[in-house]
């Protein structure tokens, strides 16, 4: 079992060139333990995820992914970003989607054999998407695609895991596939950074949470974290209700919304 | 069935010119797959017209034209490069001014030759029925190269195609492949504009990768698509503009083009069909 | 189960395209080797003139001894025109190849040197004459490289006299390289060619000395000049083939060499552009008057040709 740390932050500043988004960040990953970044839009945690895995330059402070540089290890993390580029003129199968996965451990020459394809299909299958092998990802659903790309973060076979708000478009067998791979990872021992809307199954699954709001808010163990003040703090309005299908809303939605969902204010 | 085949079998020049049309297709099906995957269309067509310059100049001076253009397109790709570097900003409106200024600055450095509306009519339009075995030599060689770098390249190109992020953490510098590409096309461009022109040469990059595109599921499909429709356009305009006395590289570029066209109405039409057999089949 | 038939179709489809595709190109390929049939030699000899004025003197001394194309389609510029797939097959299997040389043929410059190169008999007309070049003071010093005094002239066909030479080199060349006997058509010629020569000059002797002055639109009235005794006083294109343009340089000094040389009219040709040469007239006074240069009238004869020539200018400046 691997003690050091995979992910280490000190003091870290995140942003970009023009300006700090969250500043003194420090929290460490050991193996086989999974931390949530809670948040709305905005609040910094996408732009930690892309520090962590070196798209972003640390401002200030330091980050190091397993004892190193951010970036300086290819092979054993898989980043899964909110957003895709263009992706949909393109003829792709999902297969080949999947199956860009496996190229960080092959770099530019090594040839993919029968056991790359076993881990391919065994990924598919976890998201349950193998029988959309062929199809064109531009003909799949949202919720499809999703899968398709993280059935292409599992066949990577990382030891690291950043993903930002992997559960988004999923519809309900996609997600409880997605958590059951989660779980099998995390006892795999592999380590996970995820960001996330949800303050109850992802969390629930995690070692720590870390909620950002421009700056760290709190920084603890899901029971520890996600109390009715610090959700007041990171979001700016904390819902009662039942405690199956609670919604967290961001400050940005508006009134109608809270209307809708019939959320009240806390009682005080 | 004679009048597919004579003029190439009894003209040396017409072999010649397919000969160094399906070099070009195949070199335009492997970097247009990629302008189009990456939607490097904008900056394709900047490249193409970015070389007249270099090629005037080469003109006028005495050397080779390909050599020109090659010095063109370095330092169009440079251009594009210092440009899409400094701004944040969408560059188009930038790359679009420098390309017309290096079209510009072309013509006006081929207005000194002494035959000017001829030699900016053979850059502008190519000259494929005057192709030599040299220029075909060259194409080899630089057809060799593309494949080369496509078939080495192949991993980071099709990860950069669909997500440049990934492409990165994946250890594959986005930056480098970005302007290995770059570097591709305007190897394409260079070779290619003696065939069809550099006004045209844009169409044989486009056009048979965008229909490939419409008729392939995977990338790899996508290419030999693409190759076959440049083979075609250039067999059947090149035997168009013979028999009915035309601009050889327009008839090459028109060929294609229609190719294009009706492989986007059959998909149209087919999708059409699928989704009414659909809605009949759940109604 | 619907949408696996459709599915299944679709798949179907477009393996279906794909063979009907290839096996499309498969009966092309075979078809064309199939019907390949061996070219026949025809026994006439084929003989292509690049343009239709030295076209026309050399059909009227072959006559039907041999087939006489022409290249440049008549009232096209031969300075730019570019030949096509078929007429570059022409030039490539004719048994002799006319042109008039001295970069007259701009646009077919790469062709001829190929055909050359693969070894296609040429008779080049400028070999036969005494070759004009650029004289001091013709043109505008507009500082072109090719309007240095000393560059070539191509126009040599305004000279009926310089035919004459080109008539009796070619007999030789035809009785020598295809075995064809014109001699008899060539004396003709000749002494058809010296009465034009005369007749011209007579034409022309209604102009007073003073007012031999030519303005052209490009250097083309060279040979015709030297040959009846004018002045040429400067062109609006400045060069001697049609494809420069013009500066507002080179208008400013035409238009002064115009005033103080008290030229009674320009003359404008194929290739110059009609508002510029409007310009001029304008803004000096002059009459301007249109001269065809480089194309044969309705008959198709070079005789008429020079005829019309002549007639023009002198009508415009006695």
């Amino acid at each position: 079992m691997d003690s050091a740390p995979y992910v280490q932050a000190k003091r870290l500043s995140i942003g970009y060139s023009n300006e700090v988004v969250v500043a003194d960040i420090s929290f460490e990953l050991r193996q086989g333990e999974a931390i949530a970044l809670i948040g709305t839009n905005g609040s910094g945690k996408s732009t930690l995820l892309k520090t962590i895995v070196g798209l972003l330059p640390p401002l200030r402070g330091e980050v190091a992914v397993f004892g190193m540089h951010p970036g300086s290890n290819p092979r054993r993390i898989a980043y899964l970003g909110q957003f895709h580029a263009s992706g949909f003129v393109l003829p792709l199968r999902a297969v080949d989607v999947v199956r860009m996965g496996r190229f960080p451990s092959h770099g530019l020459w090594r040839r993919m054999g029968r056991e790359d394809d076993e881990i391919v299909l065994s990924a598919m299958r976890a998201m349950g998407i193998e029988k959309l092998a062929e199809s064109p990802l531009r003909s799949l659903s949202g919720g499809q695609q999703q899968r398709t790309y993280l059935a292409q973060v599992l066949a990577h076979q990382a030891d690291l895991l950043i993903l930002d708000e992997p559960a988004a478009g999923l519809d309900a067998g996609g997600r409880e596939l997605y958590l059951q791979a989660i779980d099998n990872e995390l006892r795999r021992g592999v380590s996970i950074v995820m960001a996330t809307h949800d303050i109850q199954e992802e969390p629930a699954l995690c070692n720590q949470v870390m909620l950002l709001a421009r700056r760290v808010v709190a920084l603890g163990t899901p029971q520890q974290v996600l109390t009715h003040d610090t959700l007041l703090e990171t979001f700016g309005i904390v819902v009662f209700g039942d405690q199956r299908h609670v919604h967290v809303l961001e400050a940005t939605h508006g009134h109608d919304d809270k209307e809708r969902l019939g959320i009240n204010k806390p009682r005080s | 069935m004679d009048w597919l085949v004579t003029p190439f079998s009894s003209n040396g020049f017409m072999l010649h010119a397919l000969i160094a049309g399906v070099l070009v297709s195949i070199a335009c099906a492997i970097a247009g797959t990629f302008v189009i995957l990456r939607g490097l269309a904008f900056i394709g067509d900047a490249l193409a017209h970015g070389v007249l310059p270099g090629i005037a100049v080469a003109i006028l001076v005495g050397f080779p034209g390909i050599l020109g253009a090659a010095i063109g397109a370095a330092a169009m790709v440079g251009g594009i490069t210092l440009i899409t570097q400094r701004s944040r900003l969408s560059s188009d409106t930038a790359i679009g001014l420098l390309f017309i200024g290096m079209l510009s600055l072309g013509v006006v450095i081929v207005s000194r030759s002494n035959s000017f509306s001829g030699d900016l009519t053979r850059i502008l339009f190519g000259e494929i029925l005057g192709i030599g075995i040299p220029s075909i030599l060259i194409q080899l060689a630089a057809t060799i190269v593309i494949a080369a770098l496509a078939i080495i390249c192949a991993r980071p190109f099709l990860l950069l195609s669909f997500d440049p992020e990934q492409a990165e953490v994946a250890g594959f510098s986005s930056r480098l492949y970005h302007n290995i590409m770059l570097f591709m096309i305007a190897i394409t461009v260079i070779v290619s504009f003696q065939t069809v022109g550099t006004l045209l040469v844009f169409g044989m990059l486009i056009a048979p990768a965008g229909a490939g595109a419409l008729m392939a599921r995977r990338i790899e499909v996508m290419m030999l698509w693409a190759m076959l429709f440049g083979v075609l356009s250039m067999y059947f305009g090149l035997l168009i503009s013979y028999h009915f006395n035309l601009a050889a590289g327009a008839s090459i570029v028109i060929v294609t083009v229609a190719i294009f066209f009706i492989v986007f109405i059959m998909q149209n039409l087919r999708s059409r069909r699928a989704v009414r057999q659909q809605e009949s089949a759940h109604g | 189960m619907a949408n696996r038939l459709a599915g299944l179709a679709s798949t179907v489809l477009r393996i279906r395209d794909k063979y009907i595709l290839v096996s499309m190109l498969l009966a092309l390929v075979l078809a064309g080797t199939l019907s390949c049939q061996p070219s026949s030699s025809s026994p006439t000899k084929s003989i292509v003139v690049t343009y239709s004025i030295l076209g026309s003197i050399v059909k009227e001394l072959v006559g039907d001894k041999a087939t006489v194309t022409v290249s440049v389609p008549n009232g096209l510029d031969p300075h730019e025109w570019e030949p096509s797939a078929k007429d570059i097959e022409a030039i490539n299997k004719a048994d002799l190849v006319i042109e008039n040389g001295l970069g007259l043929e701009g646009g077919m410059e790469k062709t001829l040197q190929a055909a050359r190169d693969s070894g296609v008999k040429f008779f080049t007309a400028s070999d036969y004459i005494t070759v004009r070049h650029v004289g001091p003071g013709e043109g505008t010093s507009s500082g072109d490289p090719d309007q240095v005094v000393g560059a070539p002239d191509p126009h040599l066909w305004m000279d009926p006299i310089a035919m004459k030479g080109v008539v009796s080199g070619l007999a030789s060349v035809l009785m020598q390289d295809l075995n064809l006997d014109v001699s008899s058509q060539a004396a003709d010629l000749e002494n058809r060619l010296d009465s034009l020569n005369a007749e011209v000059a007579q034409t022309v002797a209604a102009i007073p000395q003073e007012n031999r002055k030519l303005v052209t639109g490009h250097e083309s009235m060279g040979y015709f000049a030297q040959r009846y005794g004018f002045k040429l006083v400067g062109v609006i294109i400045p060069s001697l083939s049609t494809q420069a343009e013009v500066s507002a340089a080179n208008l400013a000094e035409l238009k002064k060499a115009i005033k103080d040389n008290q030229v009674k009219a320009i003359f404008t040709e194929l290739g110059t552009s009609p508002a510029v040469a409007k310009v001029i007239g304008d803004e000096t006074g002059v009459k301007v008057v249109e001269l065809t240069t480089h194309a044969l009238p309705g008959d198709g004869s070079y005789f008429t040709f020079l005829r019309n020539i002549a007639g023009v200018i002198t009508n415009a400046l006695k």
